[in-house]
């Protein structure tokens, strides 16, 4: 971001950013930069909070008086984060071995039962908001737990996507899904709480189990790519968890 | 503050280890007054518009919406941040909205018919071919201010 801001000011434009990691605005030294002490995915803090938002973009932009730079300042309110970490992380403790995993399609129709249970709650927050960010993969909301359980059972399938080879259109089906379940929950529930959400849809739900299946299965595939995206925490959020996944060396970092 | 020290390990060391570019000199240019302002906003979420290829895991290239887009989808290969912020409200990272109720309230001058994403997870260096494109597009729209934000 900060490497961004410093091309386009050379191109004669007058940039403002703002960032999460203060050392890093430090070391690149962009023109102008706001210091955020939110949790990361929240630039403008908190959602469906204009009010709050414009104070962030206001604070950012009061930076233009500055008449040399680089300026560096930080907006005054702040956003707690829970023990350093920057999102949701994995307990560290809740890894699914392979012998865990038990019967692929029960979990997958138990996975599809809960997928039709929160459908009505799903369409009701679609139409509140006018929008969904579920579909990246472009594929089926039903088709979502099949697809994911192909390579639960040590297979890659091909892609149903023109384009998009098979794991990173796992990917984003992976995070679809976690998409359609949060984007129920916060709206049937008027909860905006990033922990709680993460907690819920991983450690609680069928989905989290099925995707933590998925990754037991990557950690032991000799698959470089699935085994890349469980070492570097691409998939489950293990990126803020203490220590690297059990099996792996964390070494993709 | 949340410094890097404090964070946790895996994150901490990935963020320690990180490869920061420099330059050999500070590029500034002078802000125009703030009623001339306008706005195109710079995202390094990897949105895109629904049915656009997606980022791949490293893109160096970029993707552009209008201001009224809406039905945007995002293809970061990162997990490590918040998602659900962003389901409930996009102007949470692209704040078009706010924006737009300064233009009307004059305390920016416009907001840009056209705004961009980057992939974040990649290393900027890689991306400048691609910004200097985006830079030429913003100038030939007006745009005379950008303001960056990241995921």
């Amino acid at each position: 971001m900060c490497g961004l801001a410093h091309y386009f000011e050379s191109e004669g434009l007058s940039t403002v950013l703002v960032g999460f990691v203060r050392e890093h605005m430090e070391a690149i030294k962009p023109a102008r930069g706001l210091f955020l002490d939110f949790p990361m995915g929240r630039g403008m803090g908190k959602p469906n909070d204009p009010e709050f938002q414009k104070k962030v973009i206001r604070g950012a932009f009061d930076l233009f008086k500055s008449e040399r730079g680089p300026v560096l300042a930080d907006f005054p309110e702040t956003i707690p984060v829970r023990n350093g970490r920057m999102s949701y992380a994995l307990p560290p403790e809740l890894v699914l071995k392979t012998s865990d995993i038990g019967d692929v399609d029960v979990l997958v129709a138990e996975v599809q039962a809960e997928i039709d249970a929160l459908l009505p709650d799903y369409e009701a927050a679609v139409s509140s908001r006018g929008r969904t960010t579920v579909g990246a993969s472009e594929l089926a909301i039903h088709t979502f737990a099949p697809f994911i359980s192909e390579f639960i059972r040590g297979e890659i399938p091909k892609s149903p996507r023109k384009g998009v080879p098979a794991i990173p259109l796992l990917k984003l089906v992976v995070e679809d899904l976690e998409a359609y379940y949060t984007e129920t929950r916060t709206h049937r529930d008027g909860i905006d709480d990033l922990e709680l959400m993460g907690k819920w849809f991983w450690e609680e739900t069928n989905a989290g189990r099925l995707l933590l299946s998925l990754e037991a299965v990557s950690i032991a595939s000799d698959n470089k790519v699935m085994l890349q995206i469980v070492e570097m925490s691409l998939m489950a959020p293990r990126f803020w968890s203490e220590g690297p996944l059990p099996g792996t060396s964390a070494a993709g970092w | 503050m949340t410094k890097i020290s404090e964070m946790p390990a895996v994150g901490r060391s990935f963020i320690s280890d990180l490869k920061l570019p420099s330059f050999e000199y500070l590029a500034w240019t002078p802000p125009v007054p703030a009623q001339s302002r306008r706005v195109s906003i710079v995202s390094t979420a990897a949105v895109s518009r629904r049915g656009e290829k997606p980022f791949s895991w490293l893109a160096k290239d970029h993707r552009s919406f209008h201001k009224n887009d809406r039905d945007l989808v995002m293809t970061h290969v990162a997990v490590e941040f918040d998602r659900s912020a962003w389901q409930q409200d996009l102007n949470v990272i692209i704040p078009l909205d706010r924006l737009e109720e300064m233009a009307e309230s004059g305390e920016i001058g416009s907001v840009a018919d056209e705004h961009y994403s980057f992939m974040g997870a990649a290393d900027p260096v890689t991306m400048e071919k691609s910004a200097r494109t985006v830079a030429d597009q913003m100038k030939h729209e007006g745009v005379n201010t950008v303001f960056l934000i990241p995921i």
